[in-house]
């Protein structure tokens, strides 16, 4: 990640929302995954996402992601990674999107 | 004018029903540690042939869902992947997979999508373990999404737009599965363009919005690239063009083989050429459906019985003429009995056919029981009917699972018993005389005859008063519902299945025995005719009527003499035969009819056999022996124990074909009424 050259926002005490990917986050769940992206994106920011467990995941489900850490970007909601499994970490490696899933420090 | 593909569906389903069993035979080959090339060759090539007809016919799900599994199986080919249980397991679930895709495609029903997408995540998973990728090294230094080491633009590759379409994740082209497998070709850069991607709560969760601007370098053919992209070109907007190596050195572009240039071909490498080449393995045959050989057969059968006609015709006339006219007749025979025998041989079937689907249920169940058990088929080269053997497939797993279930203990139980922990389950086919015989046979605990007695008095099925021989008490388990399992699993144990199977038998004119002893294992044997659609028959006259007798059953036919006749204590005649004492069945009060004789002296009695049994039918007289063609009694009139079926004769006349075991049943069914005595054991 960058190193922060712009002043960074005000501390936060911690995240408020906790996003939880399950092991499964394939086309197959996709509706689930987006709605519980977007209950979680209801509540005040900052945010915490958590894809340590997940061991299934495509391009569908990797876009989700990516849609919800655009908005967050969009709207100034600082996000932190709680946790990446390896499976996680290949897809985002192989799809490119690596850069689009760090919150600008 | 446009091609109707949907008259190749059937030939497309039941070659890839086929290719399939062979795909599972290989696996499971690799299952048992039997590791070689042509093995793994064997299962890409069913892969590949089945994706490439689905595609063809546009079955898009199973398309794509081979076309991963293929993948992998492309990585253990070229050997980048070892193949391991795990592996193999999946594989063996993806066989299934793609068999359930198919039946569904071929019954137009709807495809299981959430159990393909999970074994196809499955497959994904295995083919992204770290370690085992295909990624060259190169690959490994400059991971994808990450600036490609410097100089790669002097390296040949590949620049590829990728622009995925509104349905392509719907019908299951996955671009993370098609940039992984890019990756395994070289040295992949990744640029991804999010800005078509919508808020989430606007973005549709099925619909790619991402776009890809990607290079691949290496030395790699543009056949490869279009490999990659078969299965989605359609459902995307893709621009691929070469990059780099103008300034490469002209040897090495010389040494790296096709030219990039080579138009877009569909990807030729040794696989699929052995897949042309496996795609046309038998040279010379062709397919014919039942329907066509059924009529062929039925055209044979009438044109017997014409022949047979023409024979009683010409037997009266006189004259030279005459003779002429019976050898050119006897001949007429002799070419109606090849071409019969021809035309039955097509028919025909290994009894492999039924035999390739126990080693997966074997391995399968025995694992699930917690039991080693080692399956040996001997005979799967026997040959029969394919009416029979489509008939005898359910019957004979019914039969393997008891042994797996109920037969082979668990392994601390052998070993207990001073057994190998491994059980032994045998299939062993074999012709004899006119029958083929199966036997499956188990190394396991038998059949505790105790318990099967115990069982049977409490149902009622028999009384404390009878004596029964060991034969009888082991004929029990076939009686309806019958069941010692101490637990009813999903497996076995309600008693549901033996009285089914002695009944499907019984349905083929095949008899079923068994034969078991307590604690050494159990066999059960089931007799099968060859084919239900002919028989070799001795005609016998009883009264007016005429019976066939299966030539199979004769052992011979004897001229009653009265010291060689006991009656015995139930009222009923023997024979003495030799040293055996036979019973002897009069077919006229069998069968209720007004015979010529009553006496024994002025008749015949034909020996007959069956299931070790033999008995002495008491006829009028002997007529011809001839072919004859089954007419199914049941089809039009109803199941008579005791009758095969009917067939006409030459002169017109109906005449009934005896089941010999039947018979035998029968009789012995109500012996004293009969005024018979009980057979005797061969």
């Amino acid at each position: 990640m960058p190193a922060a050259a712009s002043p960074a926002p005000a501390p936060q005490t911690g995240p408020r929302g906790r996003v939880v990917l399950g092991t499964a986050c394939t086309i197959q769940e996709a509706a689930a995954v987006r709605a519980h992206l977007l209950a979680q994106a209801a509540l005040p920011g900052p945010y915490e996402i958590d894809g340590g467990s997940v061991d299934m995941i495509d391009t569908a489900g990797v876009q989700l992601v990516v849609a919800f850490a655009l908005d967050c970007l969009e709207k100034g909601v600082p996000y932190k990674w709680a946790g990446r499994s390896a499976t996680l970490e290949k897809a985002i490696e192989l799809l490119g999107v690596g850069p689009l899933l760090e919150y600008p420090a | 004018m446009t091609l109707d593909l949907t008259q190749f569906h059937e030939i497309f389903f039941e070659e890839s029903f086929e290719a399939l069993d062979a795909m599972e035979a290989a696996l499971l080959k690799l299952s048992a540690g039997e590791v070689d090339a042509e093995l793994i060759n064997t299962i890409f090539r069913v892969a590949h042939s089945i994706k490439g007809g689905a595609a063809t016919f546009a079955f898009n799900e199973v398309a794509g869902f081979t076309h991963v599994l293929e993948t992998l199986l492309d990585q253990l080919r070229a050997g980048k992947r070892q193949v391991r249980p795990e592996i193999v397991d999946v594989l063996l679930r993806s066989g299934d997979a793609m068999r359930a895709m198919l039946v569904a495609t071929q019954r137009k029903e709807v495809i299981d999508s959430t159990g393909v997408a999970k074994l196809r995540a499955e497959l994904d998973r295995i083919m992204s373990e770290s370690g085992s990728a295909a990624a060259p090294a190169a690959a490994a230094s400059a991971p994808p999404g990450k600036p490609a080491a410097s100089g790669d633009s002097a390296i040949p590759g590949w620049r590829i737009k990728f622009i995925p379409g509104p349905e392509l994740l719907r019908n299951g082209n996955d671009p993370l599965r098609i940039l992984r497998e890019l990756a395994t070709l070289g040295n992949l850069k990744v640029s991804v363009d999010a800005g078509r991607v919508p808020a989430l709560n606007d973005l549709e969760p099925e619909v790619c919005c991402l776009r890809w601007n990607l290079e691949v370098h290496g030395e790699i053919d543009r056949a490869a690239v279009n490999a990659v992209f078969e299965w989605a070109e359609s459902e995307c907007e893709l621009t691929i063009e070469r990059v780099g190596g103008e300034t490469a050195p002209a040897s090495a572009s010389a040494v790296a083989a096709p030219a990039p240039e080579a138009p877009a071909a569909p990807v030729q490498t040794p696989a699929a050429e052995a897949t042309t080449r496996s795609a046309n393995p038998d040279g010379g045959s062709i397919r014919v459906s039942i329907e066509k050989i059924d009529e062929l057969l039925n055209s044979v059968g009438e044109l017997v019985i014409t022949q047979s006609v023409l024979s009683q015709l010409a037997a009266p006339l006189e004259g030279r003429e005459a003779g002429e006219l019976r050898s050119a007749l006897a001949q007429l025979e002799r070419h109606m009995r090849a071409l019969q025998e021809s035309v039955m041989r097509v028919r025909m079937l290994p009894i492999s056919f039924v035999f390739n689907r126990f080693p997966r249920l074997v391995r399968d169940l025995g694992q699930r029981l917690g039991k080693k058990i080692e399956l040996k088929v001997t005979g799967d080269t026997t040959e029969l009917d394919k009416t029979v053997l489509e008939k005898i497939g359910d019957p004979l797993v019914h039969l393997v699972r008891n042994s797996i279930d109920h037969g082979i203990e668990m392994p601390d139980v052998r070993i207990a018993a001073g057994k190998t922990e491994q059980g032994t389950i045998s299939l062993l086919a074999y012709h004899k005389g006119g029958n083929v015989i199966v036997e499956v046979s188990d190394d396991g605990g038998g059949l505790r005859k105790d318990k099967i007695l115990k069982k049977a008095l409490e149902r009622g099925l028999v009384t404390n008063e009878v004596d029964l021989s060991e034969e009888r008490i082991l004929n029990l388990i076939f009686a309806p519902g019958f069941s010692t399992a101490d637990v009813v699993s999903d497996v076995s144990g309600r008693g549901v299945g033996m009285d089914v199977v002695r009944r499907n038998i019984n349905e083929l004119g095949g008899h079923i025995q068994i034969f078991s002893k307590e604690g050494q294992g159990s066999t059960i044997r089931i007799r099968l005719p060859l084919t239900l659609a002919i028989l070799d028959g001795q005609l016998a006259r009883v009264g007016k009527e005429v019976y066939v007798v299966p030539i199979v059953s004769i052992v011979e036919t004897i001229q009653v003499t009265r010291e060689r006749v006991n009656a015995v204590a139930s009222g009923g005649q023997v024979f003495r035969l030799r040293d055996d004492y036979l019973p002897i069945v009069r077919l006229h009060s069998l069968f209720d009819i007004e015979p010529d004789y009553t006496d024994l002296l002025d008749g015949l009695l034909m020996i007959v056999e069956a299931d070790g049994k033999r008995v002495g039918l008491f006829v009028d007289e002997l007529m011809s022996q001839q072919q004859v063609v089954i007419k199914s009694l049941e089809t039009n009139f109803k199941q008579v124990t005791g009758l095969a079926g009917a067939t006409m004769l030459g002169d017109g006349r109906v005449a009934l074909i005896l089941d010999i075991p039947g018979v035998i049943t029968r009789f012995q069914a109500a012996p004293e009424e009969r005024g018979v005595a009980r057979p005797q054991a061969a």
